[in-house]
């Protein structure tokens, strides 16, 4: 890497493609196309243009996008107004509306950095940190289970979530993220963040009962390659797993090169995030528990140990010979690939003492029970667990031999391959150093420090593109997880290598250039239609104006949450449970939340079954957790209408919004209307809107004062005020269920 | 529609591809419905998911009906008689077979033959055993494939490619691809309907996934009772009249929305969205409504007989639908592994068989009578079949390496024989067919060619065979 930047000697200044090559045997493989492909270019630093209109130009970004805009003889859209703008970058930043007192206090802000300190205060909210890493969570195709047919829980998986909300809250440096989710463990041995953050590559679904398993570590490492690349390089790698990629410089070698970083890795589901004092006096106080119930746990070793070997053998006998043989071979005499056969089979062999249990009968099962009792006696002096994390480790220090595979094909083994980095920028063997200390391969950390390293022409390039992304919905490059061949070519290459290049020089720092980003002219621009720009550029390429988009299904849940009151802001822990709509029964279960206030917790902490995604979330298209999502699908369907028109659940939080409403003291009934707009649009309604409104409230109620008449139950808020009228009441909560499934709710604008 | 494409392609603009494939790159549906209905601009309207679609030749069949026997049916107790199994009964598998790596490492077990009466049906004289005697009256409209097989060892990953191509999950399903390639020919019920009499199926609602596509293509599980889509009926507490004045308020309110943010088609699309909606919640229970089928219409469907009236009542929603112009129709017999005997073969297929021959052949016949069968095709088969050797002495385990599938009605031969398994029905040795070639067939009879329903992904011209499939022309009549 370092080598190859002296040889693209480009002044600072320079825009002409020179070539990173330095090896006449990859100068042999790639054409001069794949060589001035423009994603592995180095990144440098464009001059900040001077377009004519130099009063729009509040920062860089406003240059680079109206010198553009210019060239087309285009003007960009007016700025937005204040309500619309805050309404954009709270909902943008912390996925929820802003409340009524929030919107107050802007609107009545008149200093000239009323925005910018508005953009400050949401950027320190813990809610930032839950709205951001849904969008990492969709890339690393995060989900609580295994997936496959039995879809069992991965139990403290959800570490890796809450750790990903942590670090966009902390605004951890992008550099120190991607090491630690690539090599965590060898990088920062005894940091517990670092330890759950390599459960990034533990989000493969994965089959419990697989028998070939050299074909499952093979669908593993796929899996794991493809993303990886997807995720930080924005690669399709995964197009040369058969063959050289038909369109991108990336060999087919390079594919298995790339995958040879974790040809060692293997699941360790019990990593112990404590260390020091607290690890001793933990183990001490085990000892102490342990020695007190010797002889209890004893007997119940004994009674358990025919019923797991019967477990055992018949477990082992349905595995094909080679793999019996990797794990009968003698510990000291198995090869690493043997290892690794070991370690994918060892859970289908190792079943609990609970289980065993299970298969006794009679005298024996009482026996265990009273053995139980007995044991649960000490449970004072056993001391809790500790916690862990699902993580990826090395299986030790030596790897087993990578080759490509012909084909694809698991046991078509070609050419062998060391651990390396795309040939077309360095096409030698990455360099390996064993860390000292520990019993792994260091293969991990040459890849995590490369993707780290500040002139990796990809890592920034494509991080600073899923920002823009995500805040417009609609990157640089149009195709976030693509800057091969195929993908769509960067609108406007200078603005993305002037942001990639600052974003490495303000340390990496993700919170710095949300504040670039929406402290610029460009973001705050109206969304108001341009016909004259929507002929030259009607995809918005040049950011004309900005993209109105609806909202993901986890925002529109947890903003309607929140405008009802109902919202329970309690961060982390275990995913939860809201209720299922009636039949659906997924394989692997869904648990009942006993304290309901855990159900309406924001939707990033909703338990991910891998097959079967929550249907709120699922219906307006979160993204398949089978495999890593860098631009969700936008449909606007029939279902989605049913789903926010019939769901029990959305009424319930109608009945909450109204019932908020209605308890304000003294309203009058045009002063409730304009509360629920506020509520619901952060705005005040207009005269039209308001006199429709009251026209409409006058039609609806004699419908519901009917039915009232008649006995009929009618949904009504549950807390309603001393002589309020049903009738008018439940005309509220539907009032209000309206404004919840309208466009201005569910768009932002 | 389609250009043709190979699984890698350049193409100068995909902007343009996208234009024109309707691939929903902004995923907007329902445009073309409000374009009918002169609400939007010609020019201004996206690219509707769900319009109707030119197929790239003459379809020979509207619908597909296809009959997923979960759990793996034994095609060499059904449709593939083995007399050899008899001579080598109790016996090893002779070495010349070749070596196995099965589910359940049975490989090694003794050879069994099966307990069943085989005989010939029809004029064609096709061989059906005697747990399918109603079925059996059916073989002339019959083309059965005898040399089917697959990837996957294990259920998850083979209902998994039977679905959607491939034994790994994340990729459409078949429908969804059907439904991408053709759009929608009805408005107001779902294109791709599932139904599972028992059981989530292993994999559960993956199988009908759209995996990479557009939600909007993805199968919709049709649930017992009157409300077969989830949140169909206004919530309790809410009359059809309320609810119309409630949607009218909405309606203003967008159109309110949408006169101050003008020319956004996707705002137009989500009114009409709920306009849909609206009508889906009479359209979905009018679909599902058994009342005014007649006694004898049940009765052929084996309603009236608890053991069959499950997957009877699937069948007979399945011909309702095909009259309401649903394009793909799953319906799963045993779904949850049903047909999955490790042990006591016996058994659990007579049991299976019983719940699934009259339903079935009722089916065949009432859309014979009501002239659907001709346009309608219909697929039988399960994710694999299962081993010539036993299992625990009287079952038998998975077998991917050969096993029976087959089709009729719309464009399909009647009574014919396609393949063959080896003597004792381990593998296909004759014309072996794979999952990929059985979905181009279907696809092909759908008038849509395989290789030509494309859709870009991570930079890959996806399609529904992956990179193979070769249509079985010796299937078409």
């Amino acid at each position: 890497m370092k080598r190859l930047h002296l040889l693209a000697a480009v002044s600072a200044f320079s825009f002409v493609y020179v070539p990173l090559m330095r090896s006449a045997e990859a100068h042999k493989e790639f054409t001069p196309m794949q060589r001035r492909w423009w994603a592995i270019q180095k990144v440098v630093k464009p001059p900040v243009p001077a377009p004519k209109d130099a009063a729009w130009v509040r920062n860089p970004i406003d240059a680079f996008i109206l010198e553009k805009l210019e060239a087309k003889d285009l003007k960009p859209a007016p700025p937005a107004d204040k309500i619309t703008l805050l309404r954009r970058a709270t909902l943008d930043l912390t996925g929820l509306v802003p409340t009524p007192e929030e919107t107050q206090a802007f609107l009545s802000d008149d200093s000239p950095n009323a925005y910018e300190k508005v953009v400050d205060r949401l950027l320190a909210s813990p809610r930032y940190g839950e709205r951001w890493a849904r969008h990492w969570l969709d890339l690393a195709r995060y989900a609580d289970s295994e997936g496959f047919k039995s879809d069992e829980t991965r139990p403290n998986i959800w570490r890796y979530r809450d750790y990903v909300i942590r670090s966009f809250n902390e605004d951890k440096p992008y550099d120190r993220f991607m090491k630690e989710q690539i090599a965590g463990d060898e990088l920062y041995p005894r940091d517990p963040d670092a330890l759950i953050a390599t459960g990034f590559n533990r989000h493969f679904p994965d089959e419990s009962n697989a028998r070939n398993l050299m074909q499952r570590r093979q669908e593993l490492l796929n899996d794991i390659t493809d993303t990886v690349s997807a995720t930080f390089l924005g690669l399709t790698y995964g197009c040369a797993r058969c063959h050289d990629h038909k369109f991108d410089p990336i060999l087919q070698k390079d594919y298995y090169r790339l995958q040879a970083f974790f040809a060692n890795t293997r699941i360790e589901d019990q990593e112990v995030l404590v260390f020091g004092a607290e690890r001793t006096e933990y183990a001490e106080e085990r000892a102490a528990w342990e020695a007190k119930t010797k002889d209890i746990r004893a007997e119940m070793d004994q009674m358990a140990k025919p019923y797991l070997a019967a477990m055992y053998k018949e477990n082992f006998d349905k595995f094909p010979e080679e793999i019996q043989d990797a794990i009968t071979t003698a510990p000291e005499k198995r090869t690493p690939i043997q290892w690794q056969m070991y370690y994918k089979a060892k859970p289908q062999l190792q079943h609990s003492e609970e289980e065993a249990a299970k298969k006794m009968k009679g005298a024996e099962a009482q026996r265990w029970k009273g053995l139980e009792a007995e044991l649960a006696k000490y449970d004072d002096i056993k001391p809790p667990d500790l916690p862990v994390a699902q993580a990826m480790i090395d299986n030790g220090s030596e790897a087993p031999k990578e080759y490509v595979l012909k084909g694809g094909v698991y046991d078509a083994y070609g050419e062998e391959v060391q651990p390396g980095f795309l040939s077309i920028l360095d096409p030698d063997p990455a360099k390996i150093v064993k860390p000292a200390g520990l019993n792994s391969t260091g293969r991990r950390s040459a890849l995590a420090n490369w993707l780290a390293d500040p002139q990796n022409p990809l890592t920034p390039r494509v991080m600073v593109n899923r920002i823009w992304h995500y805040h417009f919905g609609q990157g640089i490059v149009g195709t976030p997880s693509d800057f091969g061949m195929m993908g769509e070519r960067p609108a406007n290459k200078e603005l993305l290598d002037y942001l990639a290049a600052t974003f490495v020089e303000n340390g990496w720092s993700i919170k710095k250039m949300h504040r670039l980003i929406m402290l610029s002219n460009t973001y705050r621009q109206s969304s108001a239609y341009n016909p004259d720009a929507a002929k030259m550029d009607p995809q918005n390429k040049l950011v004309w104006r900005y993209n109105r988009h609806r909202l993901e299904g986890e925002v529109i849940r947890d903003a309607a949450l929140e405008v009802s009151g109902r919202l329970n802001l309690k961060m982390g822990g275990p995913g939860v449970f809201p209720p299922l709509p009636p039949g659906v029964d997924p394989r692997g279960g869904w648990k009942k939340n006993e304290d309901p206030s855990e159900t309406v917790r924001r939707s990033v902490y909703i338990f991910v079954r891998r097959n079967t995604r929550y249907p709120m979330l699922e219906i307006f298209d979160m993204p398949d957790t089978h495999e890593s999502c860098g631009r969700r699908n936008v449909t606007v369907t029939a279902p989605q209408a049913l789903e926010l028109l019939n769901n029990d659940l959305v009424l319930d939080w109608a009945r909450a919004f109204a019932g908020r409403v209605l308890n304000d003291q003294g309203l009058t009934l045009e002063e409730q209307v304009d509360r629920a707009w506020k509520l619901a649009f952060s705005r005040t309604p207009t005269a039209q809107e308001r006199q429709h409104a009251m026209e409409w409230l006058n039609r609806h109620t004699p419908i519901l004062a009917n039915r009232l008449a008649k006995d009929e139950k009618v949904p009504l808020p549950d807390d309603l005020p001393q002589g309020t009228d049903a009738a008018r009441a439940a005309a509220m909560v539907d009032l209000c269920h309206m404004l919840l499934n309208s466009n201005e709710f569910v768009y932002v604008n | 529609m389609f250009h043709k494409l190979a699984h890698h392609w350049n193409v100068s603009s995909r902007r343009e591809f996208f234009t024109r494939a309707g691939s929903g790159l902004a995923g907007i549906a329902l445009t073309s419905l409000l374009a009918e209905d002169g609400k939007l601009k010609a020019a201004s309207v996206a690219p509707d998911p769900l319009a109707p679609k030119t197929p790239h030749h003459p379809p020979k069949a509207k619908s597909v009906i296809w009959l997923f026997m979960e759990g793996g049916p034994s095609h060499i107790d059904l449709f593939d008689p083995k007399p050899k199994l008899k001579e080598l009964a109790g016996k090893p598998m002779p070495a010349s077979f070749g070596k196995v790596v099965t589910a359940m490492g049975t490989s090694n077990n003794s050879l069994m033959p099966s307990q069943r009466t085989f005989t010939q049906h029809g004029r064609s004289g096709l061989w059906v055993s005697d747990w399918y005697p109603e079925i059996a009256k059916h073989v002339d409209e019959m083309t059965v494939l005898r040399s089917c097989w697959a990837d996957g060892l294990n259920h998850v990953g083979s209902v998994c490619q039977m679905n959607t191509g491939s034994i790994l999950a994340g990729r459409p399903s078949l429908g969804a691809w059907v439904t991408y390639g053709l759009g929608s020919a009805n408005r107001n019920l779902p294109s791709f309907v599932v139904m599972l009499d028992d059981r989530e199926p292993v994999g559960g609602p993956k199988d009908w996934s759209s995996g990479f596509l557009p939600a909007t293509y993805q199968g919709t599980q049709f649930r017992t009772g009157d409300t077969p889509i989830l949140h169909l009926k206004p919530p309790a507490g809410t009359t059809d009249q309320q609810q119309r004045s409630k949607l009218d308020f909405l309606k203003w309110l967008n159109e309110d929305y949408a006169a101050r943010n003008p020319d956004d088609t996707e705002l137009e699309a989500r009114i009409g969205a709920y306009e849909l909606a609206y009508q889906m919640q009479s359209a979905g229970p009018e679909a599902v409504d058994l009342s005014k089928e007649s006694t004898a219409t049940k009765q052929l469907y084996g309603l009236d007989d608890p053991e069959t009236a499950a997957f009877g009542t699937n069948c007979l929603l399945a011909r309702r639908l095909v009259e309401r112009n649903v394009r793909f129709i799953e319906l799963y017999a045993g779904s949850g592994s049903g047909w999955d005997a490790h042990t006591h073969i016996e058994a659990n297929h007579s049991k299976r068989c019983r719940a699934s021959d009259k339903p079935i052949a009722g089916l065949l016949t009432d859309l014979k009578a009501r002239g659907l069968l001709e346009d309608t095709l219909v697929v039988w088969g399960g994710e694999f079949g299962r081993t010539p050797f036993n299992e625990k002495g009287d079952g038998r385990d998975h077998n991917p390496w050969g096993f029976t599938m087959w089709m009729a009605g719309g464009g399909v031969k009647g009574g014919q024989t396609i393949g063959t398994t080896d003597e004792i029905g381990l593998r296909a040795v004759e014309r072996p067919v794979h999952v990929h070639d059985i979905h181009a067939t279907v696809l092909h009879l759908l008038g849509l060619n395989h290789e030509q329903v494309i859709y870009m992904h991570l930079g890959r011209a996806e399609r529904p065979t992956i990179t193979d499939g070769k249509v079985i022309t010796e299937v078409f009549a």
